[in-house]
């Protein structure tokens, strides 16, 4: 017999509205069914009434984390469509933002994996040092989340010589405590113990399946839009693209802690070659008629978007796909004949509460195969039923 | 391979399936191809040219018909596939069987264009909730929406 548990979409343990459907038999988890919507805004069919300057603000508020990637790959594609040449200042600001925020990204994800892990220290740690890259980013853009530095021909901010020598000595402190936490992530038996072997992935399903960012590196892609496709002078910064072989989740790990520690070099790189001139160029308000593809390399994976114009100050068509709708399909993958303790390190940041889950129950006939969906009140009746026929024996010797 | 060679071998391979082939900026080429021929193409793309990942699949309404984009990406260059399907009939085969990882953004097109997506292994909606009136597409440009207005429970007594 298998039950379907579902959980979410409102649920204690999760930390976003979605709704799984784990169908179990035992321990293992034989199919996921996962429902989305409960967070979709609309904001596709938002962007068709705003102008193009709106429309910054909006992409911004697509994702709390990854911000910058939103904005970046949309003023890129409408820089493109408009035909601007923004400066070259511009352009390391913008790669040295993304940079910080792939490592408070990377820096959250390794302390939640953590503390699903049980290692509830390294999640306090990472979690004090991403303090340390709000701070720098607060510092550069006067916001700790929506750092709101893109416009559409440049960046809004500059930085001086002062928050050079800032970041600089803050990086040092960043890149020892990293350095440290890949030591102790790789070594610490319990630790690798719990996370090796779990939510495999092979290869050939993370191509086939189209999965993204750091879930496909760790199953041994080497595809970073970064390197494919430059955009933002990244074809000039020397850095490498990080993999793993072991295709689980503490082959993701791995790699995130990589990535940190080449942005660390990236962010090095870009401060001691910030070349001088001015940080915009005067936009015009319509964009041509035309369409392109922007592709980005967010902290989670590949972000595309698809812009349309039609000659006014308003696009006709804008398509985003943020790279968590990309992950999907291998999740579900990952999930299957996996452990129910597995579920919260696969999913990560989501910790579900199996216990505290609706009650209902798919029965499934073993012998014919046919399957109902029973609630947990006809279970009951159904049990009283089955009971009435069967002999009650009265004043039965205890066995033993 | 340059955007060049790669046109040029997709148009050879497919034996002049490809209406339209362009190339406005580096690593970017956009080919155009019928409906009935979508599948045959993509397949080569995948098989010949190493075209595997998919970044995603966009609809537009252009008024008398839906432009479906898929957006393919390789190393070397991002791929975007256009067709068109009628606005009274439109339907389109699905790629799932070459492209697994299609299904999700095959589901958000059946929702948010109403294109019927034929042979595709699960056509539950995807984004839009269970009590969504049919035929109400919201990526649509005749679909405006307008907020329901508000009563409050107990008021206007």
């Amino acid at each position: 017999m298998s039950i379907t548990i579902p959980i979410g979409p409102q649920h204690p343990a999760l930390k976003e509205p979605i709704s799984l459907r784990m169908t179990i038999d035992g321990e293992v988890i034989k199919d996921a069914d996962i429902r989305l919507g409960y967070n979709h805004r609309g904001v596709e069919k938002l962007f068709e009434g705003k102008t193009y300057i709106q429309n910054i603000y909006v992409a911004e508020r697509i994702c709390g984390i990854c911000s910058h990637s939103h904005t970046t790959c949309y003023v890129n594609g409408v820089e493109k469509l408009s035909g601007l040449e923004i400066p070259k200042r511009a352009a390391y600001i913008r790669v040295l933002i993304a940079e910080l925020e792939r490592i408070h990204s990377h820096l959250l994800w390794l302390g939640v994996a953590g503390h699903e892990a049980g290692f509830d220290s390294f999640f306090m740690y990472t979690w004090r040092d991403r303090e340390i890259v709000m701070d720098i980013l607060e510092e550069i853009s006067g916001n700790r989340v929506h750092y709101a530095i893109n416009t559409i021909g440049g960046v809004r901010r500059d930085i001086d010589e002062t928050q050079k020598t800032k970041i600089l000595n803050h990086l040092k402190v960043l890149r020892e405590r990293t350095q440290y936490y890949k030591n102790l992530g790789t070594n610490e038996p319990s630790f690798v113990a719990r996370l090796s072997g779990v939510g495999k992935l092979s290869r050939e399903d993370a191509i086939a399946l189209c999965a993204v960012g750091p879930t496909l590196r760790a199953s041994g892609v080497d595809m970073d839009v970064r390197k494919d496709d430059p955009y933002n002078c990244y074809e000039e910064i020397p850095f490498e693209v990080c993999t793993s072989d072991t295709c689980d989740v503490l082959g993701r790990t791995v790699v995130r802690i990589n990535e940190v520690l080449q942005s660390y070099d990236i962010i090095e790189y870009v401060l001691k070659n910030l070349p001088a001139g001015d940080v915009r160029v005067k936009a015009p308000r319509k964009v041509p008629e035309g369409e392109t593809v922007s592709r980005y390399e967010a902290p989670r994976g590949e972000n595309i978007h698809y812009i349309k114009s039609n000659g006014t100050d308003k696009p006709e068509r804008l398509k985003v796909r943020a790279p968590t709708l990309g992950n999907y399909p291998a999740t579900v993958a990952m999930l299957k004949n996996g452990f129910i303790a597995d579920i919260p390190l696969i999913f990560a940041a989501i910790d579900p509460c199996i216990c505290c889950a609706e009650r209902m129950a798919e029965i499934q006939d073993v012998k014919t195969g046919s399957t109902e969906i029973k609630t947990f009140d006809e279970l009951k009746k159904y049990s009283k039923k089955f009971d009435k026929h069967t002999e009650h024996k009265k004043d039965v010797e205890w066995p033993l | 391979m340059t955007e060049e060679i790669i046109i040029n071998k997709l148009k050879e391979l497919s034996g002049g399936k490809i209406i339209e082939a362009v190339n406005p900026s580096t690593k970017r080429i956009y080919i155009k191809v019928l409906p009935e021929n979508l599948i045959e193409v993509i397949s080569v793309l995948k098989e010949k040219l190493n075209f595997l990942h998919l970044s995603t699949i966009t609809g537009v309404d252009k008024g008398q018909t839906f432009e479906i984009l898929y957006h393919f990406a390789s190393k070397d260059s991002v791929l975007t596939v256009r067709t068109e399907v009628p606005r009274d009939k439109p339907e389109i085969k699905t790629i799932t069987s070459i492209i697994p990882g299609s299904i999700l953004y095959e589901r958000e097109i059946q929702d948010m264009f109403g294109i019927k997506v034929l042979e595709i292994p699960d056509p539950r909606p995807l984004l839009l909730p269970d009590d969504w009136p049919a035929g109400v597409c919201p990526l649509r440009k005749d679909f405006k929406y307008q907020r329901p207005e508000e009563i409050i429970p107990g008021g206007n007594k």
